[in-house]
């Protein structure tokens, strides 16, 4: 584990921009969010994790698919260097991780050429991410109850520990590992950083709520899908895209054209299952016409469809949905609700 | 709290009305939550106080009318603004009076999150007390005290209807009309900037939209069938964030709220962006008031501004 | 890394008209690239997504057997803007396609076996590819019984193959339409009715396709019957962007149909939420 100083962290990141497209939360109007930088001065410190998320960094909220021509399609250019991402929190980094295994193949699939997602994959080939241990989880933070915590270091290539003075860097990945190997300054950690980390991790940790079990949660919602209880539990959803949006798991996506039969672009969008016209079909059918089946569709892909496809849930516990909800639909209280919900 | 619980539990004992629309405490402390109610004895879940951000009017209108289907008589708890959103259905032909029952609160103006936060330094807020015109937020290792109208939201400091124009019910004491005088100076404001200027603020704000349609869908004027943002054939706008596209819905979002926007507020509180949405949607109000002396939600016998026509009216937008 | 979102270029060869509304309409299409057919390789029941540049992608079910070299054909119901795009093409334009997408029927089980296929309305698509599939390597299946049902003569697709294969003896078809109609000497009768009454063995295999009110109600008549859930196929539709199992649109359950499906037997859809 190698330590820097706060005032070195601008020739970490003069390193990083070497080798790397960084990206570390900024200031974005009055909230937070994750941009390419060229510099530590733009860095938004900040003890909570950004208000948008991180995933937009691999899968943009629009991108070019592909341009058009009378002559041709052309793919968009090359990816250049790979990313690097500064300031990422464990559960952010979970979720990269999960939409890797939903972009790199599906789910059962064997390892077909036709499953990968190549605009993904070009973004995530070779990245570094550096997860920071959380010290001050809000209070919509509940990564606990998905075997996580706030100092909860799988899955990162780096793990950081902001001690208040100076970052500890501790390689955890064999990319990680390399990395930091590779990086001159060798200031090592010592016992009293140890220490350090020791007191912060268990702040940290007492500020975490109660551990809700989930081991039941998957069988049960399958058990009252067709449970009137959806009514109740969908009836202030104002079916906007707020959750989804500002979700770092949340995938789903929609592709258009842009441009006219001689030249333009196809674009892909993230797209929301909350919308009423996100399963509209042409004919004017809707299989999901009301919103409690779109509320369900939402909660049973995360905590049920996504298990079943990919053994885990499609959620780190992040809180950002809580936070931004217009209406306060709380997914830790939908979540309570369902797990002692005795179905009619 | 008490008296409007009560009033409450007597409606539905009373079988004057199948459910109502209120708040509840919300999850988190500067929130609250809107909460359906059936049975009486749940009216004891109900409150009234400065989180009370939401215009439960909107769920009158919400996934086509189905409220409206399920119940036969809507019990619906308001601030002036509400009250002044189902005005505006009874005008529009939205919901028959006769079939909702408005509860009218003594509304003394809803906190902003944004505006604590910004108090608190970004440091999150854990729970906040009031005392007297002072509000105390409390977080893990600090207190702050801060006045009520540094907190306020915009809509609230320049509220001039906190009473609802129209109610069956009122609980507590009215306020009565409120003599503002700058309702509309931020609309002042932004009209004295050059037009670059004006461009360059809404085209920065707009940048930042991320187009989940939170504005839209709180929005209880906002109850089209199908958005002309979400029509494909023909696709009228481009549906990605682009700054061009942001603007152009906001804009028509603005336009088609002309006399229909009261200025509750649900739409700003609801960004999670936090766009300044305000400015544009005032402008248009201070334009139908200057225009056509119309200010949306009052009077329940009014026809609507754009859906009427007088030949007094200024008619120079057609002869230049 | 080859890209699936990337649509390959298809010369469209033929239109045909298939009813009198003119809502109905086949397309045959060509390969441009000759590397591109090489690489194409489908079984009946796969679709693919069906490209206008400008206009957008909508996915439609493979009408031509694998047997029919070179050539990709699709029948489009003109319902929606994409649809609509297409039916405005003339022969010679160049479209795009992406695929072959999702699974196929089940052949490896009807090889040697008894299959009965029922179809109603334009649904006919695959089935007409897992049809001819079939007569083209007759010796390897058993019985073949078709049940196909239209609101009327016109509306059938595919009327000269109707034609042809009445006149074969290899094959049993049974067409039918809603009402009496003037000259119409075949059965009369909705689909499931008909189901009922040509006597059916239930040691077949079968696959239904139609609007999802005809599959409502055949499927219990098939249940009825005596055919088991496993035995019995049918093929989904729902919107689709992507095609290879991402863009969470085409969802039923923890199934994605672009790549579960389209085909499903009636033993794995009661065990999805949302299926019906």
């Amino acid at each position: 584990m190698i330590k820097i100083k706060y005032e070195q962290l601008s020739a970490l990141i003069d390193f990083l921009t070497e080798s790397y497209q960084v990206y570390a939360p900024v200031k974005h109007g009055k909230e937070t969010a994750f941009k390419k930088i060229s510099s530590a001065s733009e860095i938004n410190k900040s003890k909570y994790n950004t208000s948008l998320n991180p995933k937009d960094i691999f899968f943009p909220q629009s991108e070019v698919m592909f341009t058009y021509t009378k002559n041709g399609i052309k793919s968009p250019p090359e990816q250049g260097k790979p990313i690097a991402v500064w300031g990422l929190r464990t559960c952010d980094t979970k979720s990269i991780r999960m939409l890797d295994k939903v972009f790199a193949n599906a789910y059962q699939m064997p390892d077909k050429e036709m499953y990968k997602d190549p605009y993904w994959i070009a973004r995530y080939k070779n990245c570094l991410l550096f997860s920071f241990a959380c010290n001050e989880p809000p209070s919509t933070c509940f990564c606990n109850w998905f075997n996580s915590g706030p100092y909860d270091s799988s899955d990162s290539d780096i793990f950081v520990t902001d001690t208040g003075d100076e970052y500890l860097l501790e390689g955890i990945s064999e990319r990680g590992i390399k990395f930091l190997a590779g990086y001159p300054e060798t200031s090592q950690a010592d016992q009293t950083d140890l220490d350090k980390i020791k007191v912060l991790r268990e702040k940290a940790e007492s500020y975490m709520p109660p551990v809700v079990e989930l081991s039941g949660l998957k069988d049960k919602l399958l058990k009252i899908w067709d449970d009137p209880v959806w009514d109740e539990l969908s009836a202030k959803c104002i079916n906007c895209g707020a959750c989804a949006y500002i979700c770092p798991t949340c995938h789903c996506f929609d592709m258009r054209d842009e441009g006219n039969e001689d030249k333009g672009k196809r674009v892909r969008l993230w797209d929301c299952c909350m919308y009423q016209l996100f399963t509209k079909e042409a004919s004017g059918h809707n299989p999901r016409e009301l919103s409690t089946y779109r509320v369900r569709q939402r909660v049973m892909h995360k905590y049920n469809y996504f298990v079943e496809n990919y053994q885990q849930f499609l959620c780190t516990g992040c809180g950002r949905c809580i936070k931004v909800c217009p209406v306060n639909m709380d997914i830790r209280q939908i979540i309570q609700k369902i797990l002692t919900y005795k179905e009619v | 709290m008490k008296e409007l619980q009560n009033k409450v539990k007597q409606l539905l004992n009373d079988k004057e009305v199948d459910l109502v629309i209120g708040w509840a405490k919300g999850s988190l402390p500067l929130v609250s939550t809107p909460v359906f109610i059936t049975e009486a004895e749940q009216a004891e879940e109900l409150i009234f106080d400065h989180t009370c951000r939401n215009n439960l009017a909107t769920y009158l209108t919400k996934d086509r009318k189905r409220l409206g289907k399920k119940y036969n008589k809507i019990g619906i708890i308001v601030k002036g603004c509400d009250a002044r959103s189902i005005v505006l259905y009874v005008t529009e032909n939205q919901v028959k009076r006769d079939k909702v029952v408005i509860i009218g609160v003594p509304c003394q103006g809803i906190f902003e999150s944004r505006k604590i936060i910004n108090c608190t330094n970004g440091r999150e807020v854990l729970e906040q007390k009031i005392a007297g015109d002072q509000v105390i937020l409390i977080g893990r290792d600090f207190e702050i005290k801060v006045s009520r109208e540094e907190v306020l939201r915009d809509c609230c400091l320049s509220c001039r209807y906190p009473d609802a124009p129209e109610y069956d019910h009122f609980i507590g004491e009215h306020r009565g009309e409120i003599n503002v005088k700058d309702e509309f100076k931020i609309v002042e404001d932004f009209e004295k900037k050059s037009a670059a200027e004006r461009w360059q603020l809404i085209t920065e704000e707009y940048s930042k939209c991320i187009r989940c349609y939170a504005c839209r869908n709180v929005c209880p004027s906002c109850y089209c069938n199908y958005c002309f943002v979400d029509n494909n054939d023909p696709q009228w706008i481009g549906k990605t964030p682009e700054v061009t596209d942001n603007i152009i819905f906001h804009l028509i979002r603005n336009l088609h709220l002309a006399g229909r926007c009261v200025d509750c507020g649900a739409c700003v509180s609801a960004c999670p962006v936090n766009l300044d949405l305000r400015p544009l949607n005032k402008k248009v109000e201070k334009e139908m008031k200057e225009r056509f002396g119309y200010t949306a939600g009052l009077d329940i016998n009014e026809k609507p501004a754009m859906a009427s026509h007088c030949e007094n009216e200024k008619q120079d937008f057609i002869m230049g | 890394m080859s890209n699936t979102y990337i649509p390959i270029p298809m010369k469209l060869e033929r239109i045909i008209n298939e009813d009198p509304d003119r809502t109905l309409r086949t397309f045959d299409l060509s390969f441009v690239n000759k590397q591109d057919e090489e690489k194409f390789s489908y079984m009946p029941g796969q679709f693919c997504e069906f490209s206008i540049l400008g206009k957008g992608e909508s996915p439609f079910g493979i009408a031509s057997s694998p047997s029919e070299k070179g050539l990709l054909k699709f029948t489009v119901s003109r319902t929606g803007s994409v649809t609509q795009e297409i039916h405005y093409l003339q022969e010679g334009d160049i479209v795009g396609i992406r695929g072959p997408l999702g699974n196929w029927y089940p052949d490896e089980k009807l090889r040697g076996k008894d299959t009965v296929i029922i179809g109603g309305g334009f649904a006919f698509t695959t089935l007409r590819s897992m049809i001819v599939y079939m007569l083209d390597h007759r010796q390897e299946y058993g019985k073949i019984t078709v049940i196909y049902g239209a609101r009327s003569p016109e509306f059938f697709i595919f009327k000269d193959e109707l034609k042809e294969w009445e006149a074969r003896a290899d094959i049993t078809l049974h067409l039918t339409i809603d009402k009496p109609y003037p000259g119409w000497d075949k059965l009369i009768g909705f689909v499931p009715t008909v189901t009922k009454e040509v006597g059916l063995d239930p040691s077949a295999y079968v696959i239904v396709c139609g609007p999802p009110i005809m599959i409502k109600y055949t499927l219990p008549v098939l249940s009825e019957i005596g055919f088991e859930d496993s035995k019995i196929f049918t093929s989904l539709e729902r919107r689709m962007k992507c095609g290879i199992g991402k863009c969470g649109r085409c969802g039923i359950g923890s199934k994605y149909i672009c790549i579960d499906g389209p085909v499903f037997s009636l033993e794995e859809l009661k065990k999805i939420p949302e299926s019906f």
